[in-house]
């Protein structure tokens, strides 16, 4: 049975070329929300854009600066533990929030093949 | 121009030479379709067969050659089959005429778009925007998961969905989807965006779940702001991206 449950989609926009300790800050996010048991993150990294700085984001021969987004879907309770975290994380880049409603799929009887 | 959905097959058997007003009654009926504004018509030739005077035309034997049995197919809506019909009735003086109900996968024409005001135009609004989180090496009976659910819905006529690959992710499986050294061992994330009228959206997800083994589907409000050709071009929403 199908069962659609609200939930809170995540998405967070920065740099490809943006650090946290030494490691890119996607990597450093993903590894972030799989210690804070959440339940999924997934990054695209997009052509091109701008955000804040107003500084086009795209890739250079060199310098890896696309744009990238993680998007995060979990409950609300669960995405206000994370928020705080990432806040402090990211120096630059914008985080928003829509509601969203989700279906999670396990069909271990459709078998693949 | 034929639609999609339910129509008329009519398949008329006739004689290869049986006349028609000092032609061929099978160009005969081709000619009166074609003014008649059929989408299309085919006539094929029998190798062999007989009718309702029970002689075998056969292309074995040169004395039976003569009489061949032909088929003419044509397939329109039922309102057209029913303008056509008594004049078909009449025409066919030694034959066979059928007409059963049949269904319209696809129209397709190579030279001309589908025309600009589609169904889709009245999309235009409120409108259900749908994710689908899965792993690029989720297979579909042998294909990759996300070309199959592409394939699945231009098949339903969704207005439009978009599959976007992952650079980084971890989900439903628990394991880091994460591009390997080789190029062809990847298991990246992969999400499918798709936009329709929450009544299309609603049934597509049911398609695509039982599809699905694994992963999540997630279901948001937008709003559409342009369509080109029945398509949505750009949204924009609460949630979009």
């Amino acid at each position: 049975m199908r069962t659609v449950k609200p939930a809170k989609l995540l998405r967070l926009h920065f740099g490809e070329g943006e650090q946290y300790r030494g490691k890119p800050l996607y990597e450093a996010i993903v590894h972030r929300c799989k210690e804070l048991k959440i339940a999924g993150a997934t990054v695209f990294r997009g052509l091109e854009g701008y955000g804040e700085t107003a500084e086009i984001h795209r890739h250079h021969l060199i310098r890896k600066d696309q744009p990238i987004v993680v998007t995060i879907v979990d409950t609300e309770e669960n995405l206000k533990r994370l928020i705080p975290e990432v806040e402090e994380m990211m120096d630059t880049g914008m985080i928003a929030t829509s509601d969203v409603e989700y279906v999670r799929i396990e069909n271990p009887a459709t078998a693949a093949g | 121009m034929l639609q999609k959905g339910t129509a008329k097959k009519v398949t008329i058997f006739i004689n290869e030479d049986t006349q028609h007003h000092l032609s061929s009654l099978c160009d005969s009926i081709l000619t009166f379709l074609l003014h008649k504004g059929v989408s299309g018509a085919t006539a094929t030739r029998a190798m062999a067969g007989f009718g309702a005077h029970h002689e075998m035309h056969t292309t074995k034997i040169e004395v039976l050659t003569q009489h061949l049995p032909v088929r003419i197919e044509f397939i329109e809506s039922a309102e057209k089959v029913d303008e056509l019909m008594p004049t078909l009735y009449d025409m066919v003086t030694d034959g066979l005429i059928e007409v059963h109900d049949t269904q319209i996968i696809k129209v397709a024409t190579k030279e001309r778009p589908a025309p600009p005001l589609g169904p889709h135009t009245e999309l235009k609004g409120k409108a259900r925007l749908m994710r689908i989180y899965m792993g690029e090496s989720d297979k579909w009976r042998g294909e990759p998961l996300f070309e199959a659910i592409l394939k699945r819905l231009r098949l339903m006529d969704i207005a439009g969905a978009t599959v976007y690959r992952g650079i980084l992710g971890y989900g439903a499986k628990g394991h880091t989807h994460k591009s390997g050294l080789l190029p062809f061992s990847r298991d990246l994330p992969v999400m499918i965006s798709v936009v329709d009228s929450e009544e299309k959206v609603t049934k597509a997800m049911s398609e695509i779940e039982s599809m699905m083994q694994d992963g999540i589907i997630v279901l948001s409000d937008v709003d559409v702001v342009r369509l080109v050709h029945g398509r949505p071009a750009m949204e924009s929403s609460n949630a979009n991206g």
